[in-house]
This record gives C-alpha cells, structure tokens and sequence, in this order.
C-alpha cells in the first residue's frame, strides 16, 4: 500500500457518499464549463452573422428614427465604399397571423448584390427581384415556417405605412442568419405616391460595404462627419457592433447566469466541507490512533486535504468530460441541421478546460483545508481521550 | 541482545508529575513519580479507574508530556520534543496497542500492518515483506488479505500487534490490550505479548485490570491517586487482584519499584 493507496482507499469507505458528492461537484463544473463556453460562443455567433466589412448607418437618435432617403447617395461617395443600400422598416404583419412576425424591409434590389455578396442567393433569382416591382427574397427560416414556396403570392398588411402589398415571392437567401423578407423598395414608394403623393422620401438604416476592412473606421467617421449638424445625424457602427447590441441582453442573462453558477460553486464548496468534516468526525478515532503511531500534523493534514482534493478533482475532470461531451452532441446536431447550426459555436476550449479543472481543485481546497486543519491541529493525547 | 544491554533501564522517569484543566477543576492525574524499567522486561501498570495508569502509560509512550519532572525513554528526553518532534520520536521507537484494535477498516489485514511502514523510506516491497513477517510473528500468515471485519476479536488484536512491532521499536506499549477480548483470546494475547519478549527481547509496557496478566508479567506497578504503590502497599494491591480473581492466579510478580 502506498499513501495514496490509503487516500483512495478513506475515499472509497462510504462509496455512495463519496458518489453523490462527487456528482454534485462534477454537475457544477460542467454548468460552470458549459456557461464559461457562451461569451465566446455569442462572440463567434457575431462573427458568423457579421461581415467584416459591412457598417450600419442609422440615426443617432435611435434606429426607428429616419434619416433621409437622399443621403444613401452621398454615402456611395465616400472613398472606399463599394456599396450601400438603403433599408426602411415596413413592419408588414402576415395576414394569417395578424402581426409582425418576421423582420420585413423595403430594400433597393439594385444594391443588394453589392452589400451582401457573402449572401447565397441564385442569380436568376436575384434578376427576378430586381426586374418585378412587387418580387420578395425570403430567408430560408421565414421561408420553411410558413412552408411558402417560391411563385407563391403573400400579402403583407403594413403596421407603419397606410398601405398594404401584394408580394410575389421570386428568391430565397438561402442561409439560416437572414431571416428578412426583402421587397422592392420602389414598390412602397409607387404605393406610397398612389395613396398621398408623398412617396418614401425617407430611409431607416443604409447598409454599406467596404471595399476593404482596413477602410471600415475612415469609412464610419465620414459618414457620420458628414451628418453632423443636419437633422439627422448619424451613428455608423459595423456589422457585428450593430448585432452585438441585440445579443448585448443575452450577454447580461449571461453574467447573472455566471453569478448563479458562482452561488451554486459557492453552496457545492459548502458542501463538499460538510461532508469532508463529517468523513473526519467518523474517523476521529482512526485519526487519534494514526497520530499515537507516529502520523505527524502535517502528514495527517496532507492526506486529509488530499482526500477532499482528489475527490473534487476526479469529480471535476468528469465534469469537465461532461461538458466536452455535451458540447459536441451540440455540434453534432449542428451538423445536422443548418437551424441547429449556432450550437456548434459553444466550444469547450483548452482554456475552459484548464479553468473547469482549477475550480475543482479550488473546490477541494477549500472543502478540505478547515476539516483537515482542525484533525491535525488537534493534540494526540487530547484526540485520544475523546475517542476511548 | 547482550546482558549488559538488557540491564540499562530503557525507561527512566524521574519526579515525573502531570495534572490536567477540566472545567473549573484542577485534577492532579499523577503526582510525582520516580521508576526505572529495564530493555527486555515486560511490565504492567495496574490500578483502579482514575488512578493515573493511563497517564503514565501516555507519558511512556510519548503521546502526552510532563508538567515536572525528567522523562527519558530508549534514550531520549522527551520533555524536550514538541509534538512533532514526538511524533516522528513514536514512529521510529514506540509500538502501540490499544483496547479496542482500531484498524482502518478499509484495509487489509496486511496493508493496516504496513501502515507505520509508510512513514520510514522503505519502497513498497520492503514494506509488504515486513508486514508479511510481522503477521507470521503473529500467527496470521494465512490471514493477510483479510479485512477487520472478517476477523475474530482476537485475530484483529494480534493484526493490531504485527501493527506495533512491523518498525521493530524500542518499546510497546499497550492500553488494556486484553479489554475487550474474551477469557481465552485474552490469554493468547498474553502469552503473544510474552513470547515479544522472550524470543525478541522488547520491552514491553501495559495498563491492564485483567489479574491474569500477573502470570505472565516480570513485573507490576500499582498506582493509586495518582500515586505509585511501594512495599507493603503494592503488596497488598497485588493480593487483592489474587483475591479478586479467586486465588485462580499464580506466579510470583514484583512490586513497585
């Protein structure tokens, strides 16, 4: 038998105790694992969704408000734009469901091959959009919810603008990140004119692409430049920025998740002490007789702190298997499906390892340190008397 | 070992006193004692509860220290050792036996043997080997795989004896090591313990109430009060045990010292 033989040997006394403390310990490393895997995770969703070289241009004062229509233009001007597209938001409810249910815009179909290249749309189809004034592009997810196919006619019942459209569905951005219905932005315009002669003078956000991302920052700061003192001035952010933003609430559900998971790590520390003092008290007498043979304070420290130790750490590195097992049952299914695909951006990383690893023996640490300290501070013949 | 090894005394106490703290009250366990005990001898503390036996025995054995007094054992001071220093004084020169075994229970009969062995630099072979040899010592060869619970009363008391003599110690020391063990296991743990010190020469200290421990004993000390019984007070003492066991014990035992 070795010292450690004897370690595993007290671990392995009351194996069910042993078992559920270990579980609980190895649960809340791989909770832990698992939410440590989400602020990079939301990080490489933006980066999925996000082009490097696309900037949102919007109103300063908030994305509902316009700017006018005149100053998409002006922004295809600035050095380094190759494009740039103007957006307005129609707020077009499906008629069967009676409110919005899906992001709608009325776009300039001539510039939407220029902003979104990366976008996978056939390019029949986007001829089709550009030459019928009353053509959608669909993404595939509105497109597969509703089971709409493409020649299908929708109307859409605008909860913005007075006026209500016919749509013949002629594409489909066929990726799971752009779940918009695009329409001709002429065609608003024309049904605008037709109801009040006003038309749509007015943009909600322009859409630009850098022709190079080194560009993307001199772009922002002239775009906004130029706006400044008009009424309306302008706040250009990029692409991953403007997304961020949606996320940024998910990001504040995930620290008070991390704050939860701190409490729970904190009551598992409470009680993995609980029992590490409860396993020294039943082996009070073992512990005076170890002593009275000549087992030293720092030895009989050294093998209760290791017990508590071990244990949090085999209980910690399950744990942490755990989480890498369930993380790639999430890339699994990612794999399977294009719906499914963000899962496979929550990755357990070396770095979460090594933390998911350090918390548990941090854990043991703290769970064993004050039971440990107390049996072997204790005088041998004060221990003695107490057990016989 | 040589006779003129066997004469020096291994345990030599000298005005030795000890008084505990309990609560508000000041108990005097021991008052001060002087007594010599030769290497080889196998000797006996006896007395009634409260007597301050065990108290000496803990003093003997290193487990507890003086208030006054000189304690010096197989040639060390142990007034001066703190408690670790005690402690790794324990492990090289005392062998320990208790009442009630107290053997881990999730050991084997071979590896609760070995334990003491984990404190020396032994590697592991030498340690099983020692082990191995010290339960033949006692009788338990075919026992080494056993655990406490599979073993009788008396089959763990002489696990608990390989325990204390595996590092080979200057002395053991036992604390009722018959307490809990009935009439006949009793006796062989006796005649164990005599044989320790017939065929290898240890001396050997216990506390015991059990009179049959006068038959094979070289000598008793009787306490009292805290107080060591000399002439005709330890006579009378070893009388009375005779009395009390009915006339069944024989054997001529010393007295105090």
């Amino acid at each position: 038998m070795t010292s450690f033989g004897l370690v595993r040997a007290n671990l392995g006394r009351n194996k069910l105790r042993t078992a559920l403390t270990g579980s609980a310990i190895g649960l809340a490393v791989a909770l832990v694992c698992l939410l440590l895997t989400m602020p990079a995770g939301l990080d490489a969703l933006l980066e999925n969704v996000a082009s490097n070289t696309r900037i949102s241009v919007h109103n300063k004062a908030g994305i509902v408000y316009s700017m006018p229509a005149s100053f998409t233009r002006r922004v295809r001007q600035v050095d380094g734009v190759a494009a740039a597209m103007a957006q307005t938001w129609y707020g077009g409810a499906f008629e069967e469901q009676g409110k919005v249910t899906f992001p709608n815009f009325a776009v300039e179909a001539e510039h939407v091959a220029g902003v979104y290249p990366d976008y996978p749309i056939e390019p029949e189809q986007l001829a089709d959009f550009q030459r019928y004034r009353d053509g959608a592009l669909v993404g595939r997810q509105v497109m597969r919810k509703y089971n709409w196919k493409i020649g299908q006619r929708v109307s859409l019942r605008s909860t913005v603008w007075p006026v209500d459209l016919d749509f013949r569905i002629v594409g489909e951005i066929a990726n799971e990140r752009a779940p918009f219905f695009w329409f001709n932005r002429e065609y608003l315009d024309q049904a605008l004119q037709a109801f009040n002669g006003t038309g749509l003078g007015i943009v909600g956000m322009i859409w630009v692409r850098a022709s190079d991302p080194s560009r993307v920052n001199a772009i922002m700061r002239e775009v906004d430049e130029m706006s400044r003192n008009s009424e309306a001035e302008t706040a250009s952010e990029t692409e991953k920025s403007f997304f961020s933003n949606f996320f940024g609430s998910l990001q504040g559900l995930v620290t008070i998740i991390m704050i939860v998971t701190s409490l729970v790590v904190l009551c598992i520390v409470v009680i993995a002490a609980n029992t590490a003092s409860m396993a020294v008290r039943e082996r009070s007498a073992e512990i005076a007789v170890l002593k009275a043979i000549g087992f030293g304070r720092r030895t009989i420290f050294a093998m209760l702190l290791a017990e508590a130790m071990l244990l949090a750490t085999a209980a910690g590195g399950i744990g942490v298997g755990f989480a890498v097992g369930v993380t790639r049952v999430m890339q699994a299914f990612a794999g399977w499906s294009d719906a499914l695909g963000p899962l496979g951006s929550f990755i357990i990383t070396p770095s979460v390892i090594a933390q998911g690893l350090l918390l548990s023996v941090v854990v043991g640490l703290i769970a064993g340190v004050v039971p440990a300290y107390g049996a072997a501070r204790k005088p041998v013949v004060e221990a003695l008397r107490e057990v016989f | 070992m040589d006779d003129a090894a066997a004469a020096l005394p291994v345990i030599a106490i000298r005005g030795v006193a000890r008084h505990y703290v309990r609560g508000v009250d000041d108990v005097q366990a021991l008052r001060p004692i002087s007594l010599d005990i030769d290497a080889g001898r196998f000797v006996a503390f006896m007395g009634p509860s409260g007597s301050g036996k065990s108290t000496l025995l803990n003093l003997v054995a290193g487990i507890d220290r003086p208030d006054a007094g000189e304690l010096l054992v197989a040639g060390e001071r142990l007034n001066d050792l703190d408690e670790d220093e005690l402690a790794e004084w324990r492990s090289r020169h005392v062998g320990l036996i208790f009442q009630f075994f107290n053997l881990i229970p999730v050991l084997s009969a071979r590896d609760n043997v070995a334990l003491p062995l984990l404190l020396t630099k032994l590697d592991k072979r030498e340690r099983v080997r020692r082990a191995e040899t010290a339960l033949r010592v006692v009788g338990l060869e075919e026992r080494l795989d056993h655990y406490p619970s599979t073993l009788s009363g008396g089959e763990q008391q002489r696990v608990a004896i390989a325990r204390a003599i595996v590092t080979d110690p200057d002395l053991i020391v036992a604390d009722e090591p018959t307490g809990d063990l009935d009439a006949r296991n009793a006796e062989d743990i006796l005649s164990l313990l005599r044989r320790l010190k017939n065929d290898f020469g240890k001396t050997i200290v216990m506390v015991t109430h059990d009179p049959r421990a006068l038959r094979f004993v070289d000598q008793v000390f009787h306490l009292d009060k805290g107080v060591l019984l000399e002439g005709e007070g330890a006579a009378r003492a070893t009388a009375a045990i005779r009395m009390a066991a009915g006339g069944a014990v024989e054997g001529d035992v010393g007295g105090g010292a």
